[in-house]
């Protein structure tokens, strides 16, 4: 290779594309505290001063800063744009001015004219038409498709949020390669592959991957475009950090310019980028001012990306996220810790810029990391409630160590596996459809078969179950099969070719389900098993609220009694997934994950028998219900690491909120229990750990001043959102949340 | 959590009755964990468990709070611990719960913290379970306002790892008043503890008006300075998160009308005990 790999060790990753190698070759473990960190200079303040502007008037015009709803969004749709040309150092926006989104109807047109409308931008007319008339979209492909029985489903809200009319997302480009190896390198790999054995026997899955990589090489030649537009020629590889990061962003801008993807995840990219910068650092070539300088305008970037979604949309996914999620530290598979100073130095954006619900800050967790890098985010985690853990110990096993977290909890292998993304079943809609004998609580439809029926005598739990197991079984034959049509629809109208492009040509794939409202699940038949459950029947025979007498054990207090169940309901419904055949050979996978949708599939369904009313929330996630988990955090942790990983692959999500005096007497001790918390609860096996450190006084105290607050950030379930843009209602159902208190 | 309350001895009429009523209940619980020979079915009767305790000391504890207690601390924010009521265990189940957090001890440093109501009352049932937490090298203390036998003091303290030990105040008429109880047993109690060599970390609720006079400082920090160099103190600021249960339970709250101490009233406080040469446990 050329001058541009001076300095850098290894063989392995100059014969073939293999980030993994040339990171493990190159970077330097950094073992030491944050107190190398330098904050930030002028001109970063200057810029995010300007953002912050931008920002505060983005909320101002009701979430939505401009729509170009003339231009198709792709890699190349628009000119560049600029926040402020003097100030920044990495360049690149969606489109040709800070905020403005783009419309992208791959998805589906409607959500796009929908979108538009309620924004109050008129749509261009000629894109109306083209969409309607001459191209499908994914959307309409999948309810073209469509049995009735998937409607069914689908309306009444035990199988929702799935991306049938929407971009999938859950799908992160290897960024990486793109400076390290260039862009014609890519193209080079990619045509020959091409070439292969494998893609040259001609069969209908070789046609559509030979369509599929041709397509990837269009969108690699259109990356180049782009960043020529911009001044930058990246068919080679990066020279200087200051290369690198913009060779990486430009590949991340692409993707999030020809997708619009639910989760648009970064990967794991600090220590990657950490080598440049101490190469550069090492010549002299730039200062730590000057390092840290670039994270921070890297993450400025990321902080302003945006997609045009709906208000319905909103509901399921609150506070307008992208999910940049980007993962941080764990362990390499020969011990020694991937944290390196730039770990600490994307952590210290949160100080340098304010905190901010993105990017996604994910630290992989291990008990043998680094003690100054634990406590560091931790003390970041104290200050400013923007970081998530997960527990690298559990997946590195499985994952290796070059995997990352795509939006909240799904670890995938970088530039190697790929997941097709499936929302989640309603769980406590299949109890109620399962003691209604299949008609839906709320609109007396019939939508799935009667396997059971309560009458008005007391439940009793073996027969309840017994439907309930049957029923579970049905249902995943439907959810399996529904998403096998969302998914080769979106493969076929919506391709992410740029991501795919970033991505080994034969590729791991996963089809991710999920399950809401677990807790209430486990709850009910608690509440049926342990107290006494009487249905009341109303006129149309179906059971719509329960009368319960006597006391019953409750999720979240390290109760085997309840606890097991909930253990044997994700068992049996991974199992009960994986009999049925997933579209391209997928490996199912289970999330347990709302994201803040436990507040809209609370609304699609009925009272249950735990005690929940109709319309309430659920728990986010695999949380235990609000305020029933009463032993402690401690012990709520307990409950939930009895969920096994090994059959909720996909991730196990929990959002623990504690006072800061809750969590310790004094800053210090706080973050050390923090780390302590941490640390034990992925002992016990857990997998994944919002931290909120707030007082509820601080949240309650926003919701009436949001104006003295545009920064404050709370982690939900997977993500993080800034709570003043969360509706009101969502803002209430955080406050019933559990809030550890001393 | 701080150990506090106090009595109302003027406070609630009903106290008195709510005290013979306890010491009934006391009795048959001492009999009831006596006919259990084997220490792990020595039962005891507890209020509730925080598995998250953090404010006690060190790390993750967790905190089981024993039902009971025969002091009627005015400013006691537990007083629906005092009485013997609440839910039987046996040290066996506490035990086997205790054991399911060891990860989370051994990542912070963290243990056992038997508080109450006043763990003491069930001595029996607090050294056999210290006892079993030995044997698993799981940390343990004791959050105790000392008012008992020094024998049975002494039994539970020879399975302890850390004493907090709770003076509401060193004046004798004071204390009366405040607690209901004389404090010459407590007092005698601490030095005997500190005498042993036992890590001792001294408590004081501090509560204005009540018991942060000039005097009432010097003499707990001169007291604390008496005890040798491994005591330590810690001013515990009152809260009046107590006040709504005494309302709660019916009972007038003789602090009603007391507020908690501002951040001056601290500092004076801090500087009493730093005079005196006490080290604070924040220190």
């Amino acid at each position: 290779m050329t001058d541009s790999c001076s300095g850098f060790k290894g063989i392995g990753w100059r014969e073939r594309i293999d980030v993994r190698d040339f990171i493990l070759n190159n970077y330097e473990p950094y073992e030491g505290d944050g107190s190398f960190l330098a904050g930030p200079t002028r001109r970063t303040k200057a810029l995010w001063e300007k953002c912050l502007g931008l920002l505060a008037e983005e909320r101002r015009r009701g979430g939505v800063y401009a729509v170009d709803a003339r231009t198709i969004a792709g890699i190349t749709s628009h000119p560049p744009g600029y926040i402020d040309r003097d100030l920044e150092i990495i360049v690149g926006l969606q489109t040709d001015e800070p905020l403005k989104r783009a419309i992208n109807p791959w998805g589906g047109i409607r959500m796009v004219e929908m979108a538009c409308n309620e924004y109050g931008a008129g749509l261009e007319p000629a894109v109306c038409e083209v969409f309607h008339k001459y191209r499908r979209t994914h959307n309409e492909g999948v309810f073209s498709v469509y049995t009735e029985e998937m409607r069914d489903l689908r309306r009444c809200g035990v199988i929702t949020g799935l991306p049938d009319a929407y971009g999938r997302g859950r799908i992160i480009g290897d960024y990486r390669r793109i400076p390290l190896y260039g862009v014609d390198r890519l193209i080079e790999e990619k045509k020959n592959d091409l070439r292969s054995p494998g893609l040259t026997t001609i069969t209908v899955d070789t046609i559509r991957l030979r369509e599929e990589v041709h397509d990837q090489i269009l969108a690699l030649e259109e990356l180049k475009e782009m960043a020529r537009s911009y001044g930058y020629d990246i068919s080679r590889p990066a020279r200087s950090a200051r290369d690198a990061f913009q060779w990486l962003y430009f590949g991340y801008l692409g993707a999030i310019k020809q997708q619009n993807g639910a989760a648009m995840s970064l990967g794991r990219t600090s220590t990657f980028l950490d080598i440049y910068l101490e190469r550069d650092l090492r010549q002299g070539a730039i200062t730590e001012d000057e390092a840290q300088e670039l994270v921070d305008d890297f993450v400025i970037r990321l902080r302003m990306a945006r997609q045009l979604r709906t208000r319905a949309y909103d509901e399921l996914f609150a506070g307008d996220p992208l999910w940049v999620t980007e993962s941080i530290g764990g362990m390499a598979e020969d011990s020694r810790p991937l944290v390196t100073k730039t770990s600490f130095r994307i952590l210290q954006t949160l100080y340098n810029l304010g905190p901010a619900p993105e990017p996604n800050l994910t630290v992989l967790w291990s008990k043998s990391l680094p003690l100054p890098f634990k406590e560091f985010a931790c003390k970041v985690s104290y200050d400013t409630s923007s970081i998530q853990y997960e527990n690298d110990d559990l997946m590195r096993p499985i994952f290796g160590d070059d995997y990352a977290i795509a939006c909240c909890v799904s670890a995938m292998r970088v530039g190697k596996q790929m997941q097709f993304f499936g929302a989640r079943s309603n769980l406590p809609k299949a109890l109620l459809l399962t003691l209604n004998g299949g008609l839906d609580e709320i609109s007396g439809a019939k939508v799935a078969p009667e396997f059971y029926r309560a009458g008005e005598e007391p439940l009793e739990f073996g027969p309840v179950w017994d439907g309930l197991t049957r029923m579970l079984g049905w249902l995943a034959g439907k959810y399996v099969d529904t998403m096998n049509v969302i998914h080769y629809m979106h493969d076929k109208y919506a391709y992410e070719s740029l991501e795919m492009a970033l991505h080994d040509t034969h590729v791991g794939r996963f089809m991710a389900f999920g399950v809401a409202g677990l807790s209430v699940l486990a709850d009910s038949l608690s509440a049926v098993r342990y107290a006494k459950v009487t249905p009341r029947l109303d006129s149309r025979g179906i059971a719509t609220e329960f009368e319960v007498e006597g006391d019953f054990p409750k999720f979240g207090n390290n109760d085997d009694r309840v606890d097991s169940i909930a253990r044997d309901t994700v068992v049996l419904f991974d199992t009960e997934l994986k009999e049925h055949p997933a579209y391209r050979d997928a490996k199912h996978t289970l999330s347990i994950l709302t994201i803040t949708s436990n507040v809209v599939y609370g609304k699609m369904t009925g009272s249950t028998p735990d005690g929940r009313k109709r319309g309430e929330p659920f728990a986010p996630g695999a949380n235990p219900m609000h305020g029933r988990d009463t032993h402690g955090a401690v012990a709520s942790l307990a409950s939930v690491a009895k969920i096994p990983y090994e059959h909720a692959m996909d991730g196990i999500s929990y959002t623990f909120s504690i006072t800061p005096r809750a969590l310790g007497k004094t800053p210090p001790e706080a973050v050390s229990n923090l780390a302590g918390l941490i640390d034990g609860y992925f002992a016990k096996g857990g997998h994944h750990m919002n931290v909120n450190v707030f007082r509820r006084e601080t949240l309650l105290d926003a919701m009436e001043h949001p104006e003295k607050y545009p920064q404050l950030t709370i982690r939900v379930s997977g993500y993080a959102v800034n709570f003043v843009r969360l509706t009101r209602e969502q803002q209430e159902e955080v406050l019933a949340r559990t809030i550890f208190e001393r | 959590m701080e150990h506090c309350r106090l009595a109302g001895p003027g406070g609630c009429g009903q106290g008195d009755a709510l005290y013979a009523r306890a010491r009934r209940r006391n009795t048959l619980a001492d009999r009831c964990t006596q006919e259990h020979e084997a220490a792990g079915s020595v039962r005891g009767y507890i209020h509730s468990v925080e598995t998250m305790g953090t404010v006690d000391n060190g790390g993750i504890r967790f905190v089981l709070f024993m039902q009971g207690c025969v002091m009627r601390c005015a400013f006691c924010h537990n007083p629906d611990t005092w009485l013997r009521m609440g839910r039987e265990v046996t040290v066996d189940e506490i035990m086997s719960e205790v054991l399911e957090y060891t990860p989370f001890f051994e990542a912070s440093g963290g243990g056992v913290t038997a508080s109450g109501g006043e763990p003491l009352l069930q001595h029996r049932f607090v050294r056999a379970l210290f006892e079993r937490c030995g044997g698993h090298h799981i940390h343990r203390a004791l959050d105790t306002a000392g008012y008992c036998k020094y024998g049975d003091f002494a039994s539970v303290l020879d399975c302890t790892d850390l004493l907090l030990f709770s003076v509401k105040v060193v004046d004798e008429e004071k204390h009366v008043k405040l607690t209901g109880v004389r404090n010459d047993v407590i007092l005698s109690n601490l030095r005997l503890a500190a005498a042993r060599g036992a890590d001792i970390v001294v408590r004081y609720v501090l509560i204005p008006s009540v018991n942060d006079s000039e005097r009432d400082l010097h003499d707990i920090a001169s007291l604390v300075a008496s005890l040798g160099d491994r005591v330590r103190a810690d001013i515990l600021p009152y809260n009046r998160m107590g006040v709504v249960k005494w309302r709660q339970l019916g009972l007038d709250c003789a602090l009603e009308r007391v507020p908690e101490p501002t951040p001056d009233d601290i500092s004076r406080a801090r500087r009493v005990f730093h005079e005196c040469s006490v080290r604070l446990r924040t220190d």
